[in-house]
């Protein structure tokens, strides 16, 4: 039911188009951008573009949170949310206070959604490791 | 919480999915209330008695 459940399948299919469409951006905005172009509605309407593409993922994370109706599934999803938004909280939090009294390289805020991303597998090993095998991807 | 649930799915001879399929939920969720990792909402343990023709507390006991 987990590969069936039709909350995953668009779930996938809206990540699926949000992450081409991001893709696709970037590289639009690379190509017709130079870095830090000066301000403008042209540039500020361009570099937008990769920005919604990431808040559709936001919006797909969302819709299968509302859309998933196994409620154990459902919590799985939330736990790996909810580990991935605590890693990223105290990773950026840490960070941020090292910038501020040391020289550690800035942090781009550009990376904090893919450390969320990156948490959510954090977020699947924990799932895996607290609730064994059955307990899905 | 204490259950009886994969005994009284091993006195029908019903799988994990077949049990899954009979509540309209997936394999996974039988399987980790079977083993005890999670305890189901009351709808879904309403859902279970039901499917079972027996009282909740004949099957979830507390620990």
């Amino acid at each position: 039911m987990t590969k069936h459940n039709p909350a995953y399948r668009a779930y996938y299919r809206r990540l699926g188009i949000s992450s081409v469409l991001y893709v696709a951006a970037v590289f639009a905005a690379s190509s017709l951008l130079h870095h830090r172009a000066p301000l403008s509605v042209f540039a500020v309407g361009v570099a937008l573009v990769p920005g919604i593409a990431v808040s559709l993922m936001v919006f797909a994370f969302a819709r299968l949170f509302v859309e998933l109706d196994d409620e154990y599934l459902r919590l799985l999803e939330v736990r790996k949310a909810l580990v991935a938004t605590a890693l990223t909280l105290a990773g950026c939090s840490v960070w941020g206070l090292l910038e501020i009294f040391t020289a550690v390289p800035p942090l781009p805020v550009f990376w904090v959604f893919p450390l969320w991303c990156m948490g959510l597998f954090a977020g699947t090993l924990f799932n895996r490791v607290t609730l064994g095998t059955g307990g899905c991807m | 919480m204490n259950n009886r649930l994969k005994v009284l799915r091993a006195e029908r001879n019903w799988s994990q999915q077949d049990l899954a399929d009979r509540l309209g939920v997936s394999r996974q969720s039988v399987n980790a209330i079977e083993t005890g990792k999670y305890d189901p909402s009351l709808p879904l343990a309403f859902t279970i008695a039901r499917l079972f023709g027996l009282s909740i507390e004949a099957i979830f006991q507390p620990e």
